[in-house]
């Protein structure tokens, strides 16, 4: 059970990852949250599901559209939220993506109805019994494609050009500017990117839960934002940890303390982490 | 730019006060208030609420209307939140020509807004409310659903009788309701002789059930209870056929739903619920309005909606039998309601102002809601 429990926390914990690093990404470069996240994760998920239920019933496809999607949110959200309000204190881009969860859960709820929407199954049989514990194939491909994405990101970030421009970018904006980088470029890219990843996860998820609806961002985005700050939000390696961690810390809790407690676990590792060590556990010391 | 405010402000004053003259009550109808979760998550349930009574007051308006008066209807979106509830009951007292208000959907809703409907003297009918503590509050409250206390002694008695369960795991979601229900359905089934063997809780929003189903099946029940919502029953009933754990399950009445096996497939097949209104019922009234619904909005109504038809119906029936506009006067002959037939089957309401239902049991049987022989 101990090991059941374990590999459907590591599963879980792929996603949590995954909308960790889409907070890392942001936070690395602007030093800002981005609180529509989770609702960027929604819309990718009605975009897979529109796919899946109108083109064809591939799930290459739906993750293809989920990045498609958050792509497209994502860059919408940078030239509203944080381009047009460049200069003015950051609460002013706080609240105004907090506006955006409300105005793209509304718009959904519009769009598509507040009723659940399921997702046809895929992949879930069998990959393997050990001890007792089932392993699907969707949960194996889950882990296998956070996998890729991460070792995708960290050579993008640390082998590329574009990387390179990004970290600098991140070190320091203004002189990055002066010296000739083009700063808003590099924003509009990594804030894109950090809602193609929470649209690809929303797909993810919306297969592995069987359930899409308008309020779903909500407690993902808030527990990808506590696997961010858990592992330490400055970086990439501590998101994920941060995620993987989480995923089977509440999952076991269920089983040895309760069902009712698991949020409150969570959410009290976000608090206690926040208070006394914002900078997460991988996390290096800077000022918040 | 201070003359263009004023203009501006005046401008929106006007607007505002012609939109209330051409909408709202004047000495040849009665106002009645909606308050429903038409946003949020709740929104599914709010946007039915909205659509049958419009409905029931188009179709009691076309037939003549009450008291020689047609209803006018003012919709308020409370988002499934107690605060928004509270407010818009704040702004329906102080509108005088509210005559009465139906609504809200939750009991948390219902609850929170009901001191300020007793203070103001307003008839406060929730269709949905199952609480035992909402009606029996105030005397200006009513719940038409029923309460848990009523219903779940039913749902015991199937346990014990026909599933022949002696073990019973509950799962249930962690709000009003949900602790009310489970609680009674864990009382009665306990009282028959049988034992809970375990009991787990979830809150709103949560999808991962995996961990607390493996936590369940290690106390080896004879049968699941859920005591959830029509869709997270669904999610949960899926993620349990992965798991390959496979017993009968039951619940409330807040299962029945055509979404349930929309989304839930072939994990819930054998569930077993149970209804107070029930869609391919044969009796003409509720086939016409279940084909008057699907014509109009192109969906199917559930017992939620059906809920929200009868209370429109049963306000108009009190007022018509009081025959007045009198507040109290009416709110005596609402409570002295006796047999009126509605859609969720005759209501008669207990001195707490909660109506008796009878209940029937319903399965999943192959994909479709049926009427088993029990």
């Amino acid at each position: 059970m101990f090991l059941q429990q374990l590999i459907n926390g590591l599963a879980q914990g792929s996603l949590f990852a995954l909308i960790a690093i889409s907070f890392s990404l942001v936070w690395g470069l602007l030093k800002m949250v981005n609180f529509a996240l989770g609702e960027v994760y929604m819309l990718g998920a009605y975009a897979g599901w529109l796919v899946v239920t109108h083109v064809s019933p591939n799930l290459g496809l739906a993750l293809a559209a989920g990045f498609a999607a958050g792509w497209a949110a994502g860059w919408l959200i940078e030239k509203v939220a944080f381009k047009a309000l460049r200069g003015v204190p950051h609460i002013a881009s706080l609240v105004c993506t907090i506006g955006f969860s409300f105005f793209l859960k509304e718009g959904a709820t519009w769009a598509f109805g507040a009723e659940t929407k399921g997702m046809p199954a895929f992949y879930s049989r069998t990959a393997c019994t050990i001890a007792e514990a089932n392993i699907s194939w969707l949960q194996v491909i889950m882990v296998v494609i956070a996998v890729v994405m991460m070792a995708g990101l960290q050579l993008l970030f640390f082998r590329t050009k574009i990387g390179l421009a990004v970290r600098t970018v991140a070190m320091d904006y203004r002189t990055a500017s002066l010296m000739g980088m083009k700063v808003d470029k590099v924003t509009s890219l990594a804030f894109s990117l950090s809602g193609a990843l929470a649209g690809f996860v929303g797909v993810l998820a919306a297969v592995y839960y069987n359930a899409i609806f308008p309020s779903m961002g909500f407690v993902a985005g808030l527990k990808g934002f506590t696997a961010a700050v858990f592992g330490g939000i400055t970086s990439i390696p501590g998101a994920i940890l941060g995620g993987y961690l989480l995923g089977p810390i509440e999952n076991l809790s269920v089983q040895f303390v309760s069902s009712g407690y698991r949020d409150f676990v969570s959410y009290s590792i976000l608090i206690i982490f926040l208070l006394f060590r914002p900078n997460g556990i991988l996390g290096k010391k800077t000022k918040l | 730019m201070r003359k263009t405010l004023t203009v501006f402000m005046v401008a929106a004053l006007a607007a505002t006060g012609i939109g209330r003259a051409a909408t709202k009550a004047d000495a040849n109808t009665i106002h009645i208030a909606l308050t429903a979760p038409i946003t949020g998550d709740y929104a599914e349930y709010g946007t039915n609420f909205k659509r049958s009574v419009e409905m029931g007051i188009e179709e009691i308006n076309a037939a003549g209307g009450v008291l020689g008066k047609k209803f006018v209807l003012s919709v308020g979106d409370s988002k499934g939140d107690p605060k928004e509830s509270v407010n818009l009951a704040e702004k329906w007292i102080s509108d005088p020509s509210v005559f009465a208000q139906i609504g809200d959907f939750t009991s948390t809703c219902c609850m929170a807004s009901q001191p300020i409907y007793n203070r103001a003297g307003m008839i406060q009918l929730s269709p949905t409310a199952s609480h035992t503590k909402f009606a029996a509050g105030s005397k200006w409250s009513f719940s038409i659903v029923g309460t848990q206390a009523m219903e779940q002694p039913f749902m015991a008695k199937l346990a014990v009788q026909h599933l022949k369960a002696k073990n019973i795991a509950i799962l249930y979601i962690n709000n009003d309701w949900g602790a009310d229900t489970q609680k009674f359905f864990k009382e009665n089934f306990e009282q028959m002789g049988g034992k809970i063997v375990a009991v787990e809780s979830f809150f709103q929003g949560e999808k991962d059930f995996t961990a607390v189903l493996i936590k369940l099946r290690q106390a080896k029940p004879d049968a699941l209870y859920i005591a959830t919502m029509f869709n997270d029953c669904a999610t949960i009933s899926q993620q349990r056929e992965k798991m390959g754990w496979n017993l009968p399950t039951l619940g409330p009445s807040s299962l029945y739903s055509p979404q349930l096996i929309a989304l839930g497939g072939t994990s819930v097949n054998g569930l077993y619920s149970n209804v107070s209104f029930f869609t391919k019922d044969p009796d003409k009234r509720i086939q016409a309005y279940v084909t008057g619904f699907q014509k109009r909005y192109n969906d199917t109504p559930n017992f939620h909606a059906a809920l929200a038809y009868d209370s429109i119906y049963l306000l108009a029936d009190a007022i018509k039998r009081a025959g007045s506009l009198d507040r109290e006067k009416v709110r005596e002959t609402l409570a002295a309601t006796k047999d009126f037939k509605g859609l969720t089957g005759s209501i008669t309401f207990t001195p707490n102002r909660d109506a008796v239902k009878s209940y029937k049991y319903i399965q999943v049987v192959n994909g479709e809601f049926q009427l088993p022989k029990i």
